[in-house]
């Protein structure tokens, strides 16, 4: 009997703002290549509809025109407009992409030409039929984080469209993994980003991990970042990390910035979407570790 | 196979030793085929004047550090570069693949390396490195193959793509 053997080929390109990893295991090299140039692809489309520094992005498009006028969007960003749009109701503003004008008070998003509405939160969002969306005041919208789970889920659909069966893909830390083999996926240090501090196993699922610890910086004398709570407008600054695991990309990377303002009162809201939590202080102690999917934790051994 | 979600913290042994995470993704030979598939490439390396330089920094902003960029000709037109940035958590050779008309066709990262700052910037750490891209590869970290944390930017490639899209406008174009 013919044994084919395994190979694993693993790519690296600068997309979304970070680096985007894409791994893939099988037995044909040629189509294990052109799966990761499909999910490259979806990537690359992902980055050019939601990206906020593309002047002809939707993104850009929406904050330009969709106030007082409307804008049609294009499926795809409107499926994240509207997981967003739920995910404020659920969590009554502290998840709000209409938070941008902070970001680009603080240095992290390039000002814009005109003067945003300071009173416009994520309800003067309107979601119309036919991919048509409306701001009722002017208004900033950053889709950041929650595009860069969506771009891994279209990838790992891509993939899985093209035939391959197992692999993992990781956008800057937000990452999905598929196909009957489980991945160890370390966590790297709140306060030591270089170094890992752990490490949990998933199979067939996503996770994302949100801290400060890359892009903090002092502004008037005060630590900011770009970890916002809707609801108070305030940024992160503690060097702690949260991590998400659910069962797509864009609801891990979510629940995110939402355990990250909330802490166990987003408990919930994990339940609700069957997704896991862990919140690792400075000293990368787990603080609370909150588990609602089936799974068993079982104790995974290092050397 | 189920998920775990059992956080295993590493034993302090792990988080005092210099683990640095470490990815090569591809040799020279093999980004070449994967930007350029079927092409036969003709290595042409370029040293770059004063005068060259300084064009290059004012049509894009961005310092040179380097005279000298590792470029090949790609037959039936295009240029395969290789190059490498150096940032506050990373250290990163990687290559760009130039269509005939100077546009941009794939962007491949071949070596990825993160750090702590301090050492990145220290030369002697730095030169480890050098020519590493031609003949012997990195030594691979076995141990972490996956990490998840914060976002990283990219924005030492991005303005690195930008140095080399002003340096085929001065270095490439009219060759």
């Amino acid at each position: 009997m013919k044994i084919n053997r395994q190979i694993e080929i693993r790519r690296c390109r600068p997309l979304l703002g970070t680096f985007v990893e894409v791994a893939v295991s099988g037995i044909k090299a040629a189509s294990l290549e052109r799966g990761i140039n499909a999910a490259f692809a979806a990537i690359a489309k992902v980055h050019r509809l939601m990206s906020f520094h593309d002047p002809d992005s939707d993104v850009s498009r929406m904050n330009r025109e969709a106030f007082p006028k409307s804008e049609i969007v294009h499926p795809w960003t409107w499926e994240v407009l509207e997981t967003a749009q739920r995910l404020a109701q659920e969590s009554k503003g502290v998840f709000d992409i209409a938070t941008a004008r902070f970001l680009a008070s603080r240095g992290y998003l390039p000002r814009c030409g005109y003067q945003p509405d300071n009173a416009a939160t994520w309800r003067d969002i309107f979601l119309r039929k036919n991919c048509r969306v409306f701001f009722r005041r002017q208004l900033v919208i950053d889709l950041g984080g929650i595009a860069k789970g969506f771009a891994v889920d279209r990838a790992v659909a891509a993939l899985r469209a093209s035939g391959i069966k197992a692999g993992i893909v990781n956008a800057g830390g937000d990452l999905r993994v598929f196909g009957p083999i489980s991945r160890i996926i370390h966590v790297r240090h709140p306060a030591k980003p270089a170094f890992a501090t752990g490490a949990v196993r998933l199979c067939e699922r996503a996770m994302a991990t949100s801290g400060v610890y890359f892009a903090r910086r002092r502004h008037r004398g005060q630590y900011v970042s770009p970890l916002l709570d809707g609801c108070t407008g305030r940024s992160a600054w503690e060097l702690i990390s949260v991590s998400v695991a659910a069962s797509e990309c864009m609801l891990a990377d979510a629940l995110t910035k939402i355990v990250f303002a909330l802490r166990e009162q987003a408990a919930g809201l994990l339940r609700q979407y069957r997704a896991d939590a862990l919140i690792l202080e400075r000293n990368a102690a787990p603080s609370w570790r909150f588990n609602s999917s089936c799974d068993i934790p079982d104790r995974t051994q290092f050397d | 196979m189920k998920s775990e979600f059992a956080f295993i913290a590493l034993p302090i042994s792990a988080l005092v030793a210099p683990s640095t995470f470490a990815v090569q993704y591809l040799t020279v030979d093999q980004a070449q085929r994967a930007i350029f598939p079927g092409k036969s490439l003709s290595a042409t390396p370029v040293k770059l004047a004063a005068a060259q330089r300084k064009a290059i920094e004012q049509a894009s902003g961005v310092r040179v550090l380097h005279d000298d960029q590792q470029v090949w000709r790609v037959s039936g037109g295009g240029w395969f570069i290789v190059d490498e940035v150096v940032g506050k958590h990373e250290f990163i050779t990687y290559a760009v693949g130039l269509n005939a008309n100077g546009s941009v066709k794939q962007i491949e990262v071949m070596d990825y390396r993160e750090t702590y700052g301090g050492e990145i910037r220290n030369e002697k750490w730095r030169a480890q490195f050098a020519g590493k891209t031609t003949q012997s590869p990195l030594k691979l970290d076995k141990d972490i193959k996956n990490i998840s944390g914060a976002t990283l930017s990219c924005r030492h490639i991005t303005d690195g793509v930008k140095r080399l899209l002003a340096f085929y406008e001065v270095a490439l174009k009219r060759s």
